[in-house]
Parts: structure tokens; C-alpha cells; sequence
């Protein structure tokens, strides 16, 4: 398909893919759909290039970049499928969303979207109604702690105004009634090249690195209704969480915390010991300290990685 | 002082101890023999089109799984994994963008034969398997392909998608599956996990050339993944990338002093805004050739000097490290080969190959016997036709053979998708514009029709032209399907296309050999030429535009149907429930309504006033708006009955 209104969003989708990489997330969490071939396009002057800039600075395309699902496939059958992930069994690893009951889950989408419907491929629709159910499925099959949904098209709050699952943020680039606008027009390239609301999202992110702690609330209160020429519509009342407390990376980067111990790391010893006989004497009451002390500090860091697992969705 | 038995018994142990350690160590060389290994070369090739062909060929291979085990340290893991889950035993895939010019960039040698591709993805893979479970281990393969190289591979697995042929593209006993997608787009995407096959990566070595995009604006650019599988060999994975290039020279359009426009002078910093520095440190070896081709040889040759490095026409940037020259069977040199061996650079001192011409010079490279070009004809969206067109390229059989006998095999394949339903029966065959009959040509012919929905039709044919043939015409005819709504892409009016057939001569060999220098160490590359390889070409991929529905008609029905219902029921309640003037009858015999128009009456009462009550009028016969409304009645049941049925029937 080779519609050339869509370079904005490529240009979006790649955009906030990259910020990402940046910020930690690794390919294995990412699931990218690409609906349209821009960088290889014959129409693309640039080949293999993708630019959210007319300065053409930064290729967002680069060298590394790993699609998901591309061209026919971005449907919204599979859509639903990554989010609820009823797949069938030979979908490979690589394709489905592999979150648990701890992952912090950011979906982005863009493209061109109505009252409660966001297009896909010119020939199908997505309705407020349908995220709104596979995101309830999704809270049942205990896929996500944290759900951060990203809009960026025409009247983008409207898709998520039939959400009811807890823990889930949204935001959205404009209100009913409002249109979202791209933000400049690259004229070598002959199309628009970055829409607004994604473009004022970056610039929020590139002051930042991957332990910086900027909250959600700065970046939601970033957005200037002048600048954007519509209303950046956020959603809260579904997430208990203050979002002054929530640095942007729970979401949109994966730092590990690391706790830096003198001590050694006991927790196969732990485990060995029950096959072990305890030892005569004294050594009982080490032992089974030993033990508790292990068995907590695996629990705990178990516990981190879980809640420190982000996937990003990120689709056009 | 130790008893002699236990002296003896000592002596035993210790010889003991000395065969077990000698034992080991045998084993361990051997095992060090059978290790992974992994070699990376580069082939330039200046072409007479005024282009650059660079193809980079990158071999891992891993001894057989009972030595090594799990483990591997060069060899992806990927790979193997997917070779013993599957139980492949060889397979081939290849990522394509454009198309190989074979009237300019040759047909004959082993690198359009075996890395001319057709457009988009190709994939075939030969399985170790019952044949009952092939199939379904097919379809497990493209899902898995697919997630490994971010490509729509998994669209091969339904049964329309691929075909087993039996002779027509390679000989197998029916373990063979062939699936073929022309509309596949290649990107950075598919590139980027074909790299992290490789040991090092895109970081070192000689993958670290690929700025991508230069190789996307190429004019060609095909990358391929082959292995092959076997108990006593291990894996062998060849991986190779195949780019035509139009080097970004300021001197390309300079006019020698003779008059003739001599060709571009370029260099590897040309081709790739980058220079080699240095190779990939875990690779046995690392080596770039450049290969000057036939037809530059005999122009060297006639222009009276030696085919150095360094003569009259053309001269190499760095001098090589070796020349090898191509013998064929007349022991003539061909083609030959220059070669530079990586280990010798480094990032002090990258590599840079280059050529430079001095004088203007046209080539050509040897084509295969027949162009072959495949078209469509016939318009309209019922029925068309597919031609395929053999066009004699000159080439002289080498078997001088002027009898009458004498004549030149081709073996066509062709998969058509099932909504072209061909018919076979409709063959013909034109011999430089005459009618023949079939048998005259068509020496074996194996078809497998479609059927709707289920199979796509597979045709496989071997055909026999006499030698003096020019042109040669087939044509099948063929009826346009149709597709269920859901079943058409969502850019349905673009067309549908038909995969490329292949056109191979079996009776030409492409293979070239180079003397080796080093008989312990053999040029993957090179034994790659060497290998057996029948002449090859792929025809075009045709594009069939379908009829396709008004997609906008669910809409409209549902549009229209409510409408019709909603005057139905609005007209039927109207007619039951409302009394049209009842309202001003009651007023009337409350005696409100005086003479006044209805106007202001209403604008009185808004205004609130108090109406007088005057005389009543309800002089209006009663029977006349009672009859007119029974036949209103009438007339909307008698519709919607008509409606009720015509929407049933």
C-alpha cells in the first residue's frame, strides 16, 4: 500500500521505538507494527532512511531495527491477538507479548482515527469498544501491572473512553471534536514528516537518560495546548498511583536496580542444603538462618525482575 | 626394595595410564579437526552497464551434533535449532529488490545463477521426513522463519501459498516444499537479523561495509541464506548478499581523448562510504576478490598487453595479493580473479580496493542460451492469457552439432496462484511465428491443477528447440476467480500477482574453476563456483488485476436496509396510532377552534392567551376521513407483506 499520508506515523512509531531502545527497553520487549514499507518505499527519495526532522539529521530507521509485524499483517485481528495473546501455536516468541502480573506495559498508537475508532489499513477499524474488552481481557489473564496507552491521532481520547480495567493510564493528542496536526512539512521529502503531539513528546525525551526521574506528571503537563493546536486529554482515574511518584522510565525505558551487598550470594547453597543432612551440633541454628536469609533475598529479587519487566507496544 | 609383581603390576598401570592419555588426546585433536569455522569474502565486479556487483559470502559451518554437543561458539544457534527441530536437510531463502538485468549483467556464470533471484521472498526446503508430516512442518518453518527475520514469511503456510514440485525445480522424492511471495518488501529489517547471524556481526570484518543505505539504493540487491544438513557433514550455512551498485563517481561522464566515454572508476569508498579495516578476528579467513570478466580479458588481450593488475585498459587501486585465472575446458583463461587477503590490513592501513580505467572499453558477459520474458495478454477481468517468451540469445551450443538433432532443453516451472485458473489444455506453442504441435516441443510435462481455494496450480515442463530456433512463443489461457470479501488485501485494486517461473537449461553447466594456491584451504566462494550449476534465469512477475467488489457495499446495504425498515415501521405506526385532525376535532367540539387560521391560533396559545370558546363546527361527515384511512391502512400492509416476501425469497 503506498499511501504517502502515512509517513508521519512511520515517522512517529519510529521515533518513539528509538527513544526507547535509548532508554533500555531491548528489541525482546518491543513489538513494533509497521502498517506501509516507507524506508525501502521506491517513492522514498532516501532509501532505507526515515527522518521525524527536515534537518535530516537523525536516521530513525538506523541500522537496528526489528519489525514485528509489517504490511498485511498489521490487522486488527492480530492486534488483538499480541494484546490478549491467543495466538496460534506456531506464532513464534518474537510476535507475541510475553508479559506477566508484574510488567509496566506502554502502547502507543498513531495513524488517522475518529470517534472512537482509530483506522487501520484503510479498510478496517478499531473501536474504543474492542480495546476496551481486550484490555479487560488482558487484567483477567493478569498480563499487566501497569498499562500506559499513548494516542496520537484525530479525536485520540475518544478511544479509550470505554476503559474500565484498574491500572491503566491513557493520554490522548486531542478531544472529541479536535483534530491532532503534524507538526512540519519537510519539503525535499514532500510530506510532513512528525505529528505535534509525538514531536513535543521527544523533546521531553531527549533531555533525558535512562536514570533520570522525570514523572509522568512532568511529561503530562509538558504539553502546551498552544503548541499542539489541540488538547492533550490524559486519563487517571483508573490508575491509584500519584503521578508525581511515577518516573517515565517505569514505562517508557527498564532500569535494573541494583543493590550493591558485600555479602555472597547464598541462594543455591539454600536450596542444596535440603538434600544435604544437617550437621550435628550447633551448625543447625546456621544452617537455617542460612536458609531464611537466601530464601528471602531470592524472593526479593525475583520480585524486582518481575516488577521491572516493561514490554512497549508500539504500532501504527 | 619393591617385590618384582608389584613392580610389573606398576609398569602395567603406568603403560596404562599412558594409552588412555595418548587415547584422549587423539580425540581431542580429532575433535579440534571437526570445529566450527567461519570465512567471509567479498567479490567485486565492475559490470558493462556502467554498475558495480558486490557479493559478500559469509560460511559458518558445525561438525555434526553427536561431536559438538549444544554448544556452539561460532555457528548461530538459531540455525541449528531450527534445523533439528525441523529436520531439515536443506533450505534456501532468499530476500530479493529488483530485478537482475540479464541482457546486461549475464546469464551464463555461477553468480546469476545462483544469486539471480525473483523479486520478494523465495523460499524451498528439503525435509528428512515422512511426507505425511511435511506439511505441517512446513507451516511450523514459515511461522518460525518469519519471527526470525521480520518478514511476512507465515502468509506461505496455507496451501494455496506453496507447491512440491517433483522435477521442474530440483529432483527429490517429494520431500521438497516451494513457496514463493513476489510483493515482499526488503528493508533494514530483515537485514538486521540476517547480520546477527554472523559472528561478528556488523561491527568487524567485512560485513562492517554494509551502510545500508547504499545498499538499498541499489538497483539489485538479493540477500540469501542456504544450509544444508547432513549426519556426516554437520551444518553448513552459507550466507550471501548480492548488491548492484552505481558508484557515486564525480569522473563517471569523463570523455576519453579518443572519443568514447570510459567507464566509472571506482573503489570500495564509493560503493559503501567506507573503507575495510581489517577482518573479522574469529574468521579462518578473510579475503576480497575482484573479478574482471571474460570479456574484459579478450579486450586486454587484444589491446596486445598481459592481463596484469596493472595494463593498458584498466589498472587496480592496491596490487593484489594473488591472480587467479579461470581455465575452461578449452584451457583458455577466462575470467580471472584478483585477490586480497584481509589479514594483511587493518585500521592503520584499511583496504580499499579499486579500479580505474584509462581507456574507454565495452564488454558483454555471456548470456544464458534463451532470454526468457513471460507477459500477459488479453484484457477485461473475465479471462486472459499468459505468455512466455524464448528469445535466442546467439549463444552457440558447445556441442557442434549441425545435424538436425541438434537441439537446446528447457525445463519451465511455473506456480500459479489459484484465482488464475489456467487451462493446460489451451497450450500452444509458436516456433518463430509458426504453430507447432505440442508433442514436437513439449518432450515431459507434470501438472498439478488448482483447485478453488486449496491448491495453486503447478506446472513443470520440458521442452525441446532445435537450435536455429530465434524466437519461441507458449501461451496459456486463463479464467480471472473470485475471491470471498475478506479474502482481498486491503490495496485489492492494485492487482494480484503471479510468482516467477523458472527457466533452466539443463544442458549448460555455469560452473568455473580456479587453480587452487592452497590445497589444504579452499575459497568457499570458489568451491561455490565450482559446484554443478545449470543455467538458470527467472522470468518476470506478472501482475493479474481481479475483479474486486465495491467495498463500500456492506455499508450501503446496511445504510439502505435500515432505511427502508425505518419508514416501514414509522409509516405503519403512523397509520395505526395517529389521527390526523383529531386534535382539531376535539378543539373544534370544545368549541375553541373559531375561524381563525391555524397560525395564529398556535401563536396564541404559546403566547398563553385564554381562547374564547365559540361555536363548534363539527359539521365534517365522519365517514370520508374513516375510509381514507382504512385504505391507508391497506396500502401499507400490502407493502410491507410485498417487502416480507421479497426479502425472504
Amino acid at each position: 500500500m503506498i499511501c504517502r499520508f502515512n509517513y508521519r506515523h512511520m515517522a512517529n512509531t519510529l521515533s518513539l521505538y528509538r527513544t526507547v531502545k535509548r532508554l533500555g527497553i531491548p528489541d525482546e520487549r518491543i513489538i513494533l507494527m509497521l502498517a506501509d514499507d516507507m524506508a525501502c518505499n521506491p517513492r522514498n527519495n532516501y532509501p532505507a532512511q526515515v527522518f521525524n526532522n527536515e534537518n535530516h539529521q537523525l536516521n530513525l530507521y538506523g541500522d537496528n531495527v526489528e519489525v514485528d509485524y509489517r504490511g498485511y499483517e498489521v490487522t486488527v485481528e492480530n492486534f488483538l491477538r499480541v494484546l490478549t495473546g491467543r495466538h496460534e501455536s506456531a506464532v513464534p516468541r518474537s510476535k507475541r507479548l510475553l508479559s506477566d502480573e508484574g510488567s509496566h506495559i506502554l502502547l502507543y498508537m498513531t495513524g488517522h482515527g475518529g470517534d472512537e475508532f482509530l483506522k487501520f489499513q484503510d479498510n478496517e477499524e478499531l473501536q474504543s469498544h474492542d480495546l476496551a474488552d481486550a484490555v479487560k481481557q488482558m487484567k483477567e489473564k493478569h498480563r499487566f501491572k501497569e498499562l500506559l496507552i499513548m494516542v496520537d491521532t484525530c479525536q485520540a481520547a475518544t478511544l479509550f473512553s470505554q476503559l474500565q480495567s484498574p491500572g491503566v493510564l491513557a493520554i490522548g493528542s486531542s478531544m472529541k471534536g479536535e483534530n491532532s496536526y503534524s507538526h512540519h512539512l519537510d519539503s525535499d521529502i514532500g510530506v510532513s514528516v512528525v505529528d505535534r503531539f509525538t514531536f513535543h513528546t521527544l523533546a521531553f525525551f531527549e533531555k533525558l537518560n535512562m536514570y533520570s526521574n522525570a514523572s509522568l506528571n512532568s511529561l503530562f503537563n509538558s504539553y502546551d495546548p498552544s503548541m499542539l493546536l489541540s488538547t492533550a486529554y490524559y486519563r487517571m482515574d483508573l490508575y491509584k498511583r500519584a503521578l508525581n511518584e511515577v518516573p517515565v522510565t517505569n514505562f517508557f525505558g527498564s532500569v535494573m536496580k541494583t543493590i550493591h551487598t558485600d555479602s555472597a550470594y547464598t541462594g543455591f547453597l539454600a536450596a542444596h542444603d535440603a538434600e544435604l543432612p544437617l550437621s550435628v551440633g550447633n551448625n543447625i541454628l546456621d544452617h537455617v538462618m542460612l536458609q531464611n536469609e537466601a530464601s528471602a533475598r531470592r524472593s526479593n529479587i525475583e520480585e524486582m525482575n518481575v516488577s521491572f519487566s516493561k514490554f512497549c507496544i508500539s504500532f501504527i | 626394595m619393591m617385590p618384582p609383581s608389584t613392580a610389573r603390576r606398576l609398569c602395567f598401570l603406568s603403560l596404562l595410564l599412558l594409552l588412555l592419555l595418548l587415547a584422549a588426546a587423539a580425540s581431542a585433536t580429532a575433535d579440534a579437526a571437526a570445529a566450527e569455522e567461519f570465512t567471509e569474502e567479498l567479490l567485486l565486479r565492475p559490470l558493462p552497464d556502467r554498475k558495480a556487483l558486490a557479493h559478500f559470502h559469509f560460511r559458518s559451518s558445525a561438525p555434526p551434533a553427536s561431536a559438538a554437543g549444544r554448544h556452539h561458539h561460532l555457528f548461530p544457534k538459531a540455525i541449528s535449532q531450527l534445523v533439528q527441530k525441523f529436520h531439515i536437510s536443506e533450505l534456501e531463502l532468499s530476500f530479493t529488490q529488483g530485478r537482475w538485468n540479464y541482457e546486461q549483467w549475464g546469464g551464463y556464470d555461477p553468480m546469476s545463477t545462483n544469486n539471480a533471484k525473483p523479486p520478494g521472498v523465495e523460499l524451498w526446503a528439503i525435509f528428512d521426513l515422512p511426507l505425511a508430516e511435511i506439511d505441517a512442518t512446513w507451516k511450523n518453518l514459515t511461522h518460525t522463519l518469519s519471527g526470525l527475520f521480520c518478514a511476512s514469511i507465515n502468509f506461505l503456510e496455507s496451501s494455496t501459498a506453496f507447491s512440491a514440485p517433483r522435477w521442474g525445480f530440483k529432483l527429490n522424492e517429494g520431500n521438497l516444499r516451494y513457496g514463493a511471495l513476489p510483493r515482499e518488501a526488503v528493508c533494514t529489517e530483515n537485514l538486521t537479523p540476517w547480520l546477527k547471524l554472523l559472528p561478528c556481526r556488523d561491527k568487524a570484518g567485512i560485513a562492517s561495509l554494509l551502510y545500508r543505505p547504499s545498499v538499498y539504493k541499489g538497483y539489485y540487491h538479493s540477500q540469501k541464506l542456504k544450509l544444508k544438513s547432513s549426519q556426516s557433514l554437520g551444518i553448513i550455512l552459507d550466507q550471501t548478499l548480492t548488491v548492484v551498485l552505481q558508484p557515486n563517481t564525480v569522473s563517471g561522464k569523463q570523455l576519453h581523448s579518443t572519443g568514447g566515454q570510459l567507464q566509472p572508476s571506482w573503489s570500495m569508498e564509493h560503493l559503501f562510504s567506507k573503507k575495510l579495516s581489517g577482518k573479522c578476528l574469529v574468521s579462518k579467513s578473510s579475503r576480497v576478490f575482484v573479478e574482471i570478466e571474460k570479456g574484459i580479458v579478450d579486450n586486454v588481450d587484444k589491446a596486445g598487453s598481459d592481463v596484469s593488475s596493472n595494463n593498458d585498459l584498466f589498472v587496480l587501486s592496491t596490487a593484489p595479493d594473488r591472480s587467479l585465472k579461470e581455465l575452461d575446458n578449452l584451457e583458455v583463461q577466462s575470467s580471472s580473479l584478483y585477490e586480497y587477503d584481509v589479514n594483511n590490513y587493518n585500521s592503520d592501513k584499511p583496504l580499499n580496493v579499486g579500479i580505474t580505467w584509462k581507456l574507454p572499453l565495452i564488454w558483454s558477459c555471456t548470456r544464458a542460451p534463451y532470454h526468457a520474458s513471460r507477459f500477459l495478454m488479453g484484457s477485461g477481468n473475465e479471462r486472459g492469457s499468459i505468455a512466455m517468451s524464448f528469445l535466442s540469445t546467439g549463444l552457440d551450443k558447445q556441442l557442434v552439432d549441425s545435424s538436425n538433432d541438434c537441439s537446446i532443453k528447457a525445463v519451465v516451472f511455473q506456480v500459479v496462484p489459484w484465482y488464475v485458473k489456467v487451462y493446460y489444455h489451451s497450450l500452444e506453442v509458436f516456433i518463430d511465428g509458426n504453430s507447432k504441435a505440442i508433442s514436437e516441443v513439449v518432450d515431459k510435462i507434470h501438472v498439478t491443477p488448482s483447485e478453488d481455494k486449496l491448491l495453486p496450480g503447478t506446472m513443470e515442463m520440458l521442452l525441446k528447440f532445435p537450435c536455429s530456433m530465434q524466437l519461441a512463443t507458449l501461451t496459456l489461457d486463463f479464467d480471472k476467480g473470485f475471491l470471498h470479501i475478506d479474502e482481498y488485501p486491503p490495496d485489492a485494486n492494485q492487482g494480484f500477482d503471479i510468482p516467477s517461473a523458472l527457466v533452466s537449461f539443463p544442458e549448460f553447466n555455469s560452473s568455473r574453476s580456479y587453480p587452487e594456491a592452497d590445497p589444504l584451504f579452499v575459497s568457499p566462494l570458489l568451491e561455490n563456483f565450482k559446484e554443478d550449476g545449470v543455467v538458470k534465469s527467472y522470468t518476470e512477475v506478472l501482475l493479474v488485476p481481479l475483479t474486486t467488489p465495491d467495498f463500500s457495499m456492506p455499508y450501503n446495504v446496511i445504510t439502505f436496509t435500515c432505511t427502508v425498515l425505518a419508514l416501514y415501521f414509522g409509516s405503519l405506526l403512523n397509520a395505526l396510532r395517529r389521527r390526523i385532525g383529531e386534535e382539531e376535532r376535539g378543539l373544534k367540539k370544545a368549541g375553541i377552534l373559531n375561524k381563525r387560521g391555524l397560525i395564529p391560533l398556535l401563536i396564541a396559545k404559546l403566547r398563553g392567551q385564554k381562547v374564547d370558546p365559540s361555536e363548534s363546527e363539527s359539521t365534517s361527515p365522519a365517514s370520508l376521513p374513516r375510509s381514507k384511512l382504512l385504505l391507508k391502512v391497506v396500502f401499507v400492509a400490502v407493502v410491507a407483506i410485498v417487502f416480507h416476501y421479497l426479502s425472504n425469497s
